[in-house]
């Protein structure tokens, strides 16, 4: 029988998103394979909220209330996570990509001996091996977890989860693991979010820039397409580089991976570097200058000419056809 | 103050990586310094030069080539570099931080440093798992893909950034901090530095290592990425095929 546990990531007491549609896609790995059980650990305040309704399935979710551990501590986190995957006998553990994963699924692996793999599609899970893109994105790599239990980090996907949410979902409280706050560290002291846009990690679409915008200017034109689309606005390593965009905003082999079920690339030309980052975008819609800019090699649709003429029409269009919604 | 660097070989991802008769080829790949260990040792170094009394040793588990990667880190300041040398091969992320967990354990014992750095990964296998895996071997408190930090007598004042915001973390050493771009400019080597690298020593560390990997690759092959693009003729056909057709707007 195989046992499976999401984490349940929370960040001042609501839960992700693509920890949801984690558990949403492990709920549909369960049911294909049938003979499986999910259940779910959350770490942090007792109150928790917009969670109703959006999970499918049916499961537990385990509760470990901790008023003080409002904010990510690895160390408890890890304490709690390990003591109820050995408690309840689990086989395998999953996580959605974030920061606070990727900061937490090695220790954890570790500790509980497991294999840890990254970068995974579900599908991938299922038949136990996973495939993702090493060298820049030019070489894709299968790996085999050899250890009995395992930790899944998923990618975040365009393709949403096709199962239903309103699931049958329990809370169990856990005990809170007894601890004095040297055990604590390290302490996350305080979290500033930026307003506005949302992450490009976590945004349903994105308006990328690079070199062709031609400076920090360029990038009002995009800022306005994002707002437009309730996206937001990426950008490649060179406009980083040159001090045009914030590294948070870089998408690419040494910025972040993203799956936006839309993407357009402007102005960027598709270094292999750049693309490892888009791999598992939806739509992807590139306007360049040059016809035969390599990004037209992975975009759906194209369109050619100079951004700054173009992407001021596209604007009018866009305004006119919301209008008319 | 003892500051261990872990530092990794990578091919140069301006490189071309070929492949021929079903395997990698390597021959024309050039072999850099992991451009996020580049952070981790320029912000060892910086601590140094700000505090004093601080000693850098640099760590790398790659096989007998990265020497090199080791003589250049002597030239861009680390005052010892220490290879670690295995009877057996070392090929996943647990593999690679347990060995360097014996080689730090050995060369520092009975104590532990005060601080490690690591790159926050490796730009050819990206798996991000060996810092938090090599902090939790040596039992230390680790903060991963740190942007900033802020040295004080008795902790370090840390930022990461976290999906939309920032983080702001206090941790006390001994810890391990794996680093991210935007963390410091890395300086480049000058020839003074490669002059006075000469004069030290790149030694070497014999560890064990019985344990079987955690993970294992079967198959490495060429990525396509190839769409069929259709070139739109104007931002109205764009519009209208991405709400009607996707139904995207």
């Amino acid at each position: 029988m195989n046992k499976f546990l999401v984490f349940l990531e929370q960040r001042e007491g609501v839960v992700k998103k693509n920890s949801i549609s984690t558990w949403n896609r492990v709920q549909e790995l369960a049911a294909l394979r049938g003979n499986s059980v999910v259940s779910g650990i959350l770490v942090g305040p007792a109150e928790i909220r917009q969670l109703d309704g959006a999970m499918a399935g049916n499961g537990m979710i385990y509760h470990a209330k901790e008023e003080r551990l409002r904010l990510y501590s690895q160390e408890y986190y890890a304490g709690v996570v390990a003591d109820t995957f050995k408690r309840e006998d689990c086989t395998d553990l999953f996580f959605a990509d974030t920061v606070m994963s990727r900061d937490l699924a090695p220790r954890l692996s570790v500790r509980l001996q497991a294999s840890l793999l990254n970068g995974c599609i579900t599908s991938d899970a299922e038949v136990d091996g996973v495939s993702r893109p090493v060298y820049s994105g030019s070489f894709l790599a299968s790996f085999i977890p050899k250890r009995h239990q395992r930790i899944f980090i998923l990618s975040s996907d365009a393709q949403l989860s096709s199962c239903s949410a309103g699931g049958n979902i329990d809370f169990i409280d856990v005990e809170p693991r007894s601890f004095s706050i040297k055990d604590i560290v390290p302490v996350v002291r305080q979290i500033v979010m930026r307003e506005g846009m949302p992450d490009v990690s976590e945004a349903r679409i994105i308006v990328a820039g690079g070199r062709g915008m031609g400076g920090a200017e360029g990038f009002t034109l995009l800022e306005q397409l994002a707002l437009l689309l309730g996206g937001a606005v990426g950008a490649s390593r060179t406009a980083v580089d040159e001090g045009w965009r914030p590294h948070a905003e870089q998408i690419g082999q040494t910025g972040k991976t993203v799956a936006p079920a839309l993407y357009f690339a402007c102005g960027i030309s598709g270094a292999v570097q750049h693309l490892a980052g888009i791999g598992s975008a939806g739509i992807v819609v590139a306007i360049n200058r040059d016809r035969h800019a390599p990004i037209f090699d992975v975009a759906d649709y194209g369109l050619t000419g100079d951004v700054h003429i173009v992407l001021p029409k596209l604007l009018d269009s866009l305004k006119e056809f919301l209008k008319k919604q | 103050m003892n500051i261990a660097v872990c530092v990794c070989q990578v091919p140069d991802t301006a490189s071309l990586i070929g492949y021929v008769d079903g395997a990698i080829d390597y021959s024309r790949v050039n072999e850099v310094m992991n451009p996020y260990d580049e952070y981790a040792l320029e912000e060892a170094v910086r601590l140094k030069e700000r505090f004093g009394g601080c000693v850098i040793t640099v760590f790398s588990a790659a096989s007998d080539a990265a020497k090199e990667v080791l003589r250049k880190a002597l030239a861009l300041g680390a005052d010892r570099a220490v290879r670690v040398s295995c009877s057996a091969e070392v090929s996943d992320p647990f593999q690679t931080a347990l060995v360097l967990s014996r080689a730090i354990t050995d060369f520092y014992s009975p104590a532990l440093p005060d601080l490690v750095f690591c790159g926050k990964q490796a730009t050819d296998f990206q798996s991000a798992q060996v810092p938090s895996m090599l902090a939790e071997m040596l039992g230390m408190a680790s903060v991963s893909g740190i942007t900033s930090m802020n040295p004080s007598l008795d902790s370090l004042r840390i930022n990461r950034e976290i999906e939309g915001g920032i983080e702001y973390i206090d941790v006390t050493c001994p810890a391990l901090l794996s680093t991210e771009k935007g963390l410091n400019q890395p300086r480049k080597t000058s020839i003074r530095g490669v002059m006075e690298a000469r004069k030290k020593t790149v030694g070497t560390v014999q560890v064990s290592l019985h344990e079987a990997p955690y993970v294992v690759m079967n198959a490495l092959e060429p990525l396509e990425r190839k769409k069929t693009c259709s070139f739109v003729p104007d931002e109205d056909d764009l519009i209208r095929i991405l709400s009607q057709k996707h139904n995207l707007l």
